[in-house]
């Protein structure tokens, strides 16, 4: 087996679920190649040795600087076809879905999507499909080759293996049609700390923070503990909190280490986008919430008491 | 006393009723547009096909897409939920030397059958009234029902477009012309997100609504062209769960009384039906009229509450819940159907022209009959020659000459006679069926479900608190419906939000999909938070007092099992 991996980067760093994906994929039978394309990303790339990839080819030319999928269609389709790979893997985002789908389209080839694991069975390669909101799994295989896949974000950690990666340069070729789009304005919505799907350490807020004043909690809870703040649907709903950041069955998956639920009841919508979190800390002053069932610490009290407290203290113990 | 129709939606039929817009090119040209792929729809769009397929020259006359079904839901069947015991009399004509019944999807003839009549603790049989009889008749899914409908209507050349709403009836010098879909891809505001994409406008020469209970486009064509019947239409709410189960139910049962109230005053009719679904499921649910009183009523606890009831609770002892959903029945019948089922270029059929007989709880048939009806009738207006005005008269006459009519017409009172409580109701309803609808003679009114007015009776106090395992709240319901709406979209609910604190709790208890929540309010008067991706498209919020329009295609529940 031979498989590329796209490694996704933003502003000089890899995106932590395209590093999960080159890890996993270097844990399986055969050659893991990486392919990192964009302007001045030579450095970048050769740290992805350190997570897997034995041979990282770089696609480095300020036409590709701009996050356009069609250019990396170009870029991924001369690689796959030159180099015979048999397996092209993704870290699922807004950008790698329009490449892999394009790639798929452009090379014929068999895409699956939203996996969240990926196995070798009786020599087969077998895709791990969440399905039936999140309660089984579908095991989807390919038909052909290359198999294309797109992982849901946070399906695998990233893995130091601490190897060297072979650095190969390519020429950016483009199609015409490729030039058609161009880069107007790259805008981002304001926010300090990790992005919901990168952090560590999640702090979210429900309804029983009571106001979007009371926000003000969780954000400092989470800027002490170095994470990121999450919400609910229904503070969503209300206007409390951006659209960004919720988490659950129309939001965000998420599984970071820390997942600390402030006035959050637990319903299974939201319980679908973070059941997979390393530790579940719930604060809650209705012991009757679901979130009991599936928190791993929980405490029944007024988190506005409490979580002005816990802050205080993780400050205390960080300095 | 507060009547919830006192705080009437900011919303009129006119919004969904105007002509063509689009240039003319960029109208999607079809032969027949039907709304709705349910019983109705489809099985105009098989008797369609069948009658198109032996008529080549019309065929061709009517253009690339002969027959298209628009379907709001992921895709037929998404939306479907009944019972569903159905009478295999509609499906036998539509599919006659084409398909048996035992090719179609049933669970098997009905096995044996049981009314019981309910206290707190006891469950006393007591013998089937003559309407509710179903000896011959077949217990199905309709969600599955539908889809197998579908792929029969495909192979017969119909086109389905399924996650297509139907949001305005395309109306020009006094005729329809066909439909406009749904934009895609508004944001909560009602601007453009990044993938926009505006409706279409789907121009046909008829167009069948077949859009099921509480229907968008139907409701603005009975306003336009003053279709009014002579009574209004009133609904029930049905909830159902389906259960996979340790031991099969060898019998469909139906149950009266607890933990609905017998008395005038309350007004509360309804039961439950309990029907295998082959020998390791089951399906239990509740239906409760909702000309009720009580502002903490909700059907939605009321099932949870029934399965606490020893007969219910070793049924699914052991067992699992698998799914749940909840959609309105049109219960008007004969007195609320429209004045006339079609109009200058459209037909009206089904639960949306309200064809449900509701003593004998049946209404697949009539929808299935009506829709075949219907597709004879648009068959006709679209020969050669044909005035199509005048052609699709021909269908209000079939359906008066169809069996459909004539069960309507006996049973025509019935409903509204249990609007004096449970006893007078059931003892006029024995001699409405004993003198075949001959007594009493002349018609009883129906009034709007809206018009009640709201009392309160601690009836909520009697919900059993949800365990996660035999009872569940409103939120894991609503997962359970497969419901995973887009939230950034914008309300297809229309409200009043600041009401009468009593209003704003009827809406809360009322809705099985916690889509209302009452956020306090000052002086009696309540604000009311709507979260309408939590919807189900139940239809309940118009029969009482809101109004419910087409969400973007595709939203809504994912039923593969009701």
């Amino acid at each position: 087996m031979t498989t590329l991996v796209f490694l996704e980067h933003h502003e000089g760093e890899f995106v932590k679920n395209s590093l999960g994906v080159l890890g996993k994929a270097s844990s399986l039978e055969g050659d893991t190649h990486g392919v990192v394309v964009g302007s001045g990303v030579k450095e970048l790339a050769a740290r992805a040795g350190a997570h897997g990839a034995s041979k990282v080819f770089v696609a480095d030319d300020p036409a590709v600087e701009a996050p356009l999928p069609q250019p990396r269609v170009d870029v991924l389709a001369k690689l796959v076809r030159d180099g015979g790979y048999d397996t092209v893997l993704f870290g699922q985002s807004v950008l790698a879905a329009d490449i892999a789908a394009a790639l798929a389209a452009r090379l014929e080839a068999g895409l699956n999507w939203d996996l969240v694991d990926l196995v070798e069975q009786d020599g087969k390669l077998v895709g791990k499909r969440p399905a039936l909101q999140d309660s089984v799994y579908a095991d989807v295989g390919w038909s052909s080759a290359p198999r294309i896949a797109l992982f849901r974000s946070g399906a695998f950690d990233p893995s130091e293996t601490g190897g060297e990666a072979q650095i190969e340069d390519v020429a950016v070729e483009l199609e015409d049609f490729s030039a058609n789009a161009t880069m107007v304005e790259q805008a981002h919505a304001e926010s300090e700390g990790p992005s919901i799907e990168d952090a560590d350490v999640i702090v979210a807020g429900g309804r029983g923070l009571g106001g979007p004043e009371n926000f003000r909690l969780a954000e400092e809870l989470a800027q002490a503990l170095g994470g990121a703040v999450a919400a609910t649907r229904a503070v969503v709903d209300a206007g409390w909190y951006p659209y960004a950041s919720q988490v659950g069955q129309t939001g965000k998956t998420v599984s970071p280490k820390l997942y600390v639920a402030l006035g959050v009841s637990g319903a299974i919508q939201h319980k679908v986008g973070m059941q997979s979190s390393g530790t579940i800390v719930a604060i809650n002053k209705d012991a009757n919430a679901p979130i009991f069932e599936f928190a791993d610490l929980g405490v029944v009290g007024d988190l506005h008491e409490i979580v002005p407290k816990l802050t205080e203290l993780v400050r205390q113990r960080k300095s | 006393m507060t009547k919830p129709s006192d705080f009437p939606p900011p919303f009129s039929w006119r919004e969904a009723v105007g002509p063509p817009t689009d240039p003319e090119d960029e109208r999607i040209e079809v032969g027949v547009a039907i709304v709705g792929a349910g019983p109705a729809g489809l099985a105009c769009a098989i008797r369609l096909g069948q009658l198109l397929e032996a008529s080549p020259e019309t065929a061709e006359r009517l253009g690339e897409v002969p027959v298209a079904v628009l379907e709001k839901g992921k895709q037929a069947g998404s939306h479907l939920l009944s019972g569903a015991v159905v009478n295999p009399r509609s499906l036998r004509t539509l599919f006659k030397d084409r398909k048996r019944t035992d090719e179609m999807p049933f669970f098997g003839p009905v096995p044996g059958e049981a009314v019981y009549f309910l206290t707190r603790h006891n469950a006393v049989r007591i013998p089937a009234p003559p309407t509710m009889r179903n000896h011959h008749n077949f217990v199905a899914s309709l969600s599955q029902l539908g889809r197998w409908l579908a792929e029969q209507a495909e192979e017969s050349g119909a086109t389905i477009l399924p996650e297509t709403s139907a949001t305005k009836l395309l109306v020009t010098d006094g005729r329809v012309r066909g439909v406009r879909t749904g934009d895609r891809g508004r944001g909560r505001g009602g601007e453009e997100l990044g993938n926009f994409e505006a409706g279409s406008e789907i121009t046909a020469r008829v167009t069948v609504l077949c859009e099921g209970t509480q229907g968008h486009l139907t409701g603005a064509a009975v306003g336009a062209f003053g279709l009014e019947g002579e009574s209004p239409q009133v609904w029930a709410l049905g909830v159902k769960e389906v259960w996979r189960v340790a031991r099969p139910l060898e019998r469909v049962i139906h149950t009266m009384g607890w933990p609905l109230r017998a008395p005038a005053r309350y007004r509360e009719f309804g039961g439950s039906f309990i029907y295998p679904l082959g020998a390791d499921r089951v399906t239990v649910g509740m239906v409760v009229g909702l000309d009720y009183r009580d502002a903490e009523l909700s059907v939605h606890d009321l099932l949870q509450e029934l399965k606490t009831h020893p007969l219910v609770r070793e049924i699914l002892a052991g067992g699992e819940r698998l799914e749940w959903g909840a959609k309105t029945i049109p219960e008007g019948g004969f007195v609320a159907l429209p004045k006339r089922l079609h109009a200058p270029g459209v037909l009206l059929c089904g639960d949306g022209a309200g064809l449900v007989n509701v003593p004998a709880l049946k209404g697949v048939h009539y929808a299935i009959e009506s829709g075949r009806l219907a597709a004879e009738a648009a068959f006709g207006a679209v020969q050669r020659g044909a005035t199509p005005a005048t052609a699709l008269g021909a269908y209000d006459d079939a359906v008066r000459e169809s069996f459909i009519w004539k069960d309507l017409q006996e049973v025509r009172n019935m409903r509204q006679a249990f609007g004096r409580g449970f006893w007078m109701g059931g003892a006029l309803a024995g001699v409405m069926t004993a003198t075949k609808g001959h007594f009493p003679p002349g018609n009883a009114r129906t009034h709007p479900d809206a018009d009640q007015e709201l009392i309160a009776t601690g009836r909520a106090s009697d919900y059993p608190a949800p365990d996660g395992k035999l009872t569940f709240d409103k939120l894991s319901s609503v997962f359970a419906s497969g419901n995973k709406t887009r939230d950034d979209q914008p309300s297809h609910i229309r409200i009043q939000t600041r009401v009468p604190a009593e209003l704003g709790r009827m809406w809360e208890r009322m809705c099985p999909a916690q889509v209302y929540e009452v956020q306090g309010g000052r002086d009696g008067t309540a604000d009311v938070q709507v979260t309408p991706s939590n919807c189900v498209q139940c239809g309940a919020i118009t029969a009482k007092g809101g109004r419910l329009t087409p969400p973007e295609g595709g939203s809504g529940p994912e039923y593969s099992l009701t």
